[in-house]
């Protein structure tokens, strides 16, 4: 069973002279402990289909199988609770509680899960600290680098210990070198702990940590290729594909 | 649950300002309707006591089955009962004075014997008030002390110091005089304290009492605490006791509801200063109520989020509220008691807290406060994950607000349609209707009046101008809200200021009406009920035989019974009276009403009895009397300046006699002849109340000044409540401007770094506030007027008619403060976004 299957995904905005088809019959398979990266030119649709895996919008046509269950007919409750037991998100903003410190921030899934704050605690403090925070729990966002942030969404994306982690350009807004720490974390995630990561990125080099790079243009796929060479290899590899699409 | 209580903590603990400033909006509301509420009680308290305490009369009189003495150690029975508020166990007993020892010295009054009333020194103030002229009351170490009436030691040449010696079981008791009461204030003998135990040595009648006096609790049940009273000390007992004082009582109680209407108006308008700012809240927030979406929180649990946030302010809000209102309330109760005191010779104690009271504004307080977060709490709710994903930006309103405005509209015309049909209850509902009409069409007003206003601030400031008009309209429903709490501030500041003018005017009107003789022989208290004696024919004989008096009537007292409510009765001589006083009447005609009073069985009541019991003209009403039940024709409905406030009916003198058995004359009023002057008759007049103590002479003018500045300083304690009614619209303002200095943070900045100056910003946000200002003092001032036009007429309907002056200086003001305010509001928001560092406010989120 795949852990997660696309098919025939369709999502249509508006309606009339307004309507705009932001997918068109997508169909994507991804096994478990992959890491996948879509790409494609801006408004491709590569942001509404990983919003439509992660169950943040509902499809105009198709169906999303996560773990065999189609997630595109589930209530709202059904669909927070897969959210909060088998996902976890990172966000180009990064889009930490101003309020909140690291751990906190961290444990934020665990604690809307009914987690004993303890233990939430206690689990946030190791991701914080597998992530290279040590010593920063304590910390708010706004006393924390980009990149310090960004590890921190990492921690609390993997803190409930999700089967599928899903990355809108985690590294859009950060420097580069601070962009590759966060997609050799995301690597570590898949090759580590035998998660599947689905990440949108429009950076081939970024992109190039990946194990397969699917490409979307106007809402279809064109092109979905594997990668098996060197990161530099990779990252020549993509630009050239980008160019020639 | 934790989640929602540490992230609302958070979030109010991050926004310190906007924090204290809504939470203050709830703190203020709470301190006026906790203080004020506390205040009443006090007062109601203090009218109590000193009513039945002056009247010499107490709540509830225990004595013997027999009438004969009985052991005073009952007394501990009652401690247990809680309705009492205090009991004092007396001995009292009638003594005869021998002419040796000076009995039969005044032969006028033809006294020769004294009442005997041991006390117990430690209680006995606490059921009666013994107000005295000269030395001190009893104390616990006297033995062979005591304190005599003033009548007393007049007839008997005594003095503090003096020695006074009556009879007793051990022949004679010499008991030193310590203290000399003001006027006695009960009929028959000269009553003397002595301590109990000297009582009791003097009768004979060790630790023995005849009579308990009891207080009891402010709303406790009389009959229940006789009852519980009576049970506790078995059957020899009886009850033998009075009520007074019911009549002021009510007007009090329409009192407490003035108070909880201002105490919930100002709560509103928390309400809309915490609904504008949690809807902000979520505004701003969006991004992270999405990405709590987006990682697994429920919508209820994103509703509880804003929920739980507003429920700690209200909760706060209420605690310091409760505090700060009690300070209030004593404050209050110390300038307010000063004005009771001159006005109606009562004292007024410590704030007290009713349970009512206190659970009402804790309910209210907190309720109020969740109530505004509930609409922007369901619009949290309403935020998908997707929002986590969206760079935000600054909202602006296109949504047309028009169907609102036309509801509006019909709502206005609605209520000046209902303000035309003359009738108060729909009056009153269409001061409501109109207040949401105009709620209803604020937001098409912001851009109308930004757009007037905006011209004469563009004169000023040309560019800056500008761009506050912008940011003013580009959030109508936003600019509206806050204008809202400005504007109910606003309108009752006009319409209090209205009413005030009214009834000032109306006023001296009466006071000139009905105390319009030259002098007044007043009894020892205001108001007539309250225990006065009324003295005998013989005294206006006496008055008028007087060379230089042209005329003199009186006004007498009874009580009556109409369907269960008590009506106060005052008999006035139809022929004279309209001569040299008068009613004022709202409804018949004078002439015709006096006539109808001469011919008998006809009553002319006033517009507090006729409103509350829905009487007109025509009515025939059955009073109460000791002759049983008897038939008066309602003739007119009217009142005099003394009588306005309680419910009180005017009968002919005659008809008073004759079913009522009073013929007691309890007021004078008396005129000068053209030619006499006040130096000739005054000192005649004054001789001649020498021999009737309980009168005092009043010049007409001189009472008439002072009762003017005694309103005066009445109506200084409404113009400080209107003044704080205002404030929350401060508040709302500081709060709505330092809302949108945060919102655009990234904004300034960018006017920063495309070349602003600081003071063009400051300039900026100064304009915008006076501009928020503008519109909420334009809503104030049309609700204003239309309120005071209401209260005005509201007050006319209850029998105080008088003509509508239009609130020049409460519109004035209204402008005046206004503009201060707009000005205050915007002083720490545009030092903020002058201050705005350009870099990070670029980057801000």
């Amino acid at each position: 069973m795949a852990t997660i299957e696309v098919k025939n995904l369709s999502k249509v905005y508006g309606s009339g002279e307004t309507k705009v088809t932001a997918l068109d019959s997508v169909n994507v398979t991804i096994e478990q402990g992959q890491f996948v990266a879509v790409m494609g030119p801006s408004g491709c649709g590569k942001s509404t289909l990983l919003h439509l895996i992660g169950g943040l919008d509902r499809p105009t046509d198709g169906s999303v199988f996560i773990e065999g269950s189609d997630i595109s007919k589930m209530s709202d409750k059904t669909l927070t609770e897969l959210r909060r037991r088998k996902m976890g998100f990172i966000f180009q903003f990064f889009n930490l509680i101003p309020v909140l410190d690291a751990i906190e921030n961290t444990a934020l899934p665990l604690i809307l899960d009914g987690v004993k704050p303890e233990l939430a605690r206690t689990k946030a403090s190791e991701w914080l600290s597998r992530n290279k925070l040590d010593g920063r729990g304590k910390h708010r966002p706004d006393e924390l680098s980009g990149g310090q942030q960004q590890r921190v969404a990492i921690s609390r994306a993997m803190v409930s210990d999700p089967v599928i982690i899903l990355a809108d350009e985690p590294t859009g807004n950060l420097d580069s070198r601070s962009g590759d720490e966060i997609a050799s974390t995301l690597r570590k995630i898949v090759t580590d702990w035998k998660r599947t990561v689905l990440m949108v990125t429009h950076d081939p080099r970024i992109a190039a940590y990946a194990d397969r790079i699917i490409f979307l243009k106007d809402g279809k796929v064109v092109d979905d290729t594997l990668l098996n060479g060197s990161n530099g290899e990779n990252a020549k590899r993509l630009k050239e594909k980008v160019e020639s699409l | 649950m934790r989640i929602q209580i540490l992230l609302a903590w958070r979030y109010l603990w991050g926004r310190k300002q906007r924090m204290v400033l809504t939470t203050l909006a709830v703190v203020f509301g709470v301190t006026l309707l906790f203080g004020l509420n506390a205040m009443i009680p006090a007062m109601m308290e203090s009218f109590r006591h000193n009513m039945v305490t002056t009247a010499g009369k107490v709540d509830i009189s225990i004595s013997s089955e027999s009438n004969n003495p009985f052991e005073e150690s009952v007394l501990k029975d009652l401690s247990e009962i809680e309705d009492i508020s205090f009991y004092t166990g007396i001995l009292t007993k009638n003594v005869v004075l021998p002419e040796s020892l000076g009995g039969t010295v005044n032969k006028l009054t033809g006294s020769s014997a004294v009442t005997v009333t041991g006390v117990d020194v430690a209680t006995a103030q606490n059921v009666r008030n013994y107000s005295l002229i000269e030395g001190r009351f009893l104390e616990p170490n006297d033995t062979n002390a005591t304190v005599i009436p003033q009548l007393l030691a007049d007839k008997m040449e005594l003095k503090v110091g003096d020695i006074f010696t009556i009879p007793s079981s051990e022949g004679v008791s010499d008991l030193k005089v310590v203290g000399i009461l003001s006027l006695s204030a009960s009929a028959g003998l000269d009553e003397i304290f002595v301590p109990l135990p000297d009582a009791q040595t003097i009768l004979n009648l060790p630790q023995k009492i005849n009579t308990i006096d009891i207080l009891i609790k402010s709303g406790a049940d009389r009959d229940v605490v006789v009852s519980s009273v009576l049970s506790k000390l078995g059957p020899n007992f009886k009850s033998g006791a009075i009520q007074t004082g019911e009549e002021l009582a009510s007007a009090l109680t329409m009192g407490q509801s003035m108070m909880w209407l201002f105490g919930v108006m100002a709560l509103a308008m928390a309400g809309f200063i915490i609904f504008n700012t949690f809807r902000t809240v979520v505004a701003e927030r969006r991004r992270d109520l999405g990405m709590l979406r987006a990682i697994g929180a429920s919508k209820q649990t994103i509703m509880g989020l804003i929920m739980v946030e507003s429920l700690l302010q209200g909760i706060i809000g209420t605690g310091l509220g409760l505090i700060c209102g009690y300070l209030f309330s004593y404050l209050l109760v110390s300038a307010v008691g000063n004005i009771f005191a001159g006005m109606l010779r009562v004292t007024i104690g410590a704030p007290v807290i009713t349970t009512v009271n206190l659970i009402g504004s804790i309910l209210l307080g907190v309720g109020f406060t969740v109530g505004s977060g509930y609409f922007p709490a369901r619009s949290a709710m309403k935020v998908t994950p997707l929002e986590a994903m969206r760079p935000t930006l600054g909202s602006i309103e296109y949504r047309q607000n028009n169907r609102r405005a036309i509801w509006g509209l019909g709502l206005l015309t609605l209520s000046v349609v209902g303000l035309l049909l003359g009738n108060v209850s729909i009056a009153g509902l269409s001061g409501v209707v109109f207040l949401v009409g105009i709620i209803l069409i604020a937001p098409v007003m912001v851009k109308p009046v930004a757009d007037i206003f905006g011209k004469l601030i563009s004169s000023i400031y040309s560019r800056e101008g500008k761009l506050a008009q912008g940011n003013l309209t580009r959030q109508p429903s936003r600019a509206a809200i806050t204008a809202s709490s400005m504007m109910i501030g606003l309108a009752i500041c006009i319409a209090m200021m209205a009413m005030i003018t009214s009834i000032e005017h109306g006023f001296t009107t009466y006071l000139d009406k009905s105390l319009g003789t030259d002098y007044l022989l007043m009894p020892p208290s205001l108001v007539l009920g309250s225990g006065n004696l009324g003295v005998n024919q013989g005294f206006i004989e006496k008055i008028k035989s007087i060379d230089g008096v042209e005329e003199a009537t009186s006004l007498r007292l009874a009580t009556s019974q109409v369907d269960g409510t008590t009506l106060q009765l005052i008999g006035i001589d139809p022929l004279v009276y309209p001569k040299i006083a008068g009613l004022e009447f709202s409804e018949g005609d004078s002439v015709e009403a006096y006539k109808a009073m001469e011919q008998g069985s006809a009553i002319i009541v006033n517009g507090i009895f006729a409103v509350t019991n829905n009487v007109k003209t025509g009515d025939v009403l059955s009073l109460k009397s000791p002759q049983g039940e008897r038939k008066y024709t309602v003739v007119g409905i009217g009142f005099d300046y003394l009588n306005a406030k309680i419910s009180t009916g005017y009968v002919s003198q005659s008809d008073l006699a004759k079913d009522f058995n009073s013929e007691s004359d309890l007021l004078l009023l008396v005129n000068r002849k053209p030619d006499a002057t006040a130096e000739e008759v005054t000192p005649a007049l004054q001789t001649v109340i020498k021999e009737f103590p309980t009168f005092s002479l009043i010049d007409s003018n001189e009472f008439k000044t002072e009762q003017m500045g005694m309103f005066k300083m009445a109506m200084s304690v409404f113009y400080i409540m209107v003044i704080m009614l205002a404030v929350p619209g401060l508040i709302a303002m500081a709060n709505t401007m330092s809302i949108n200095v945060i919102e655009r943070t990234r904004e300034i900045g960018m006017l920063r770094a495309v070349g602003a100056t600081q003071t063009q910003v400051k300039r900026m946000v100064f304009a915008e506030s006076v501009l928020l200002s503008a519109l909420g003092t334009t809503m104030g001032i049309l609700v204003g007027l239309f309120l005071s036009y209401l209260l005005v007429k509201a007050i006319g309907v209850i029998g105080f008619r008088t003509d509508f002056f239009f609130p020049t200086s409460g519109i004035i003001a209204s402008i005046v403060v206004g503009l201060v305010f707009g000005i205050i509001a915007a002083m720490v928001p545009a030092r903020q976004a002058a201050n705005t560092v350009i870099v990070e406010a670029l980057q801000y989120e």
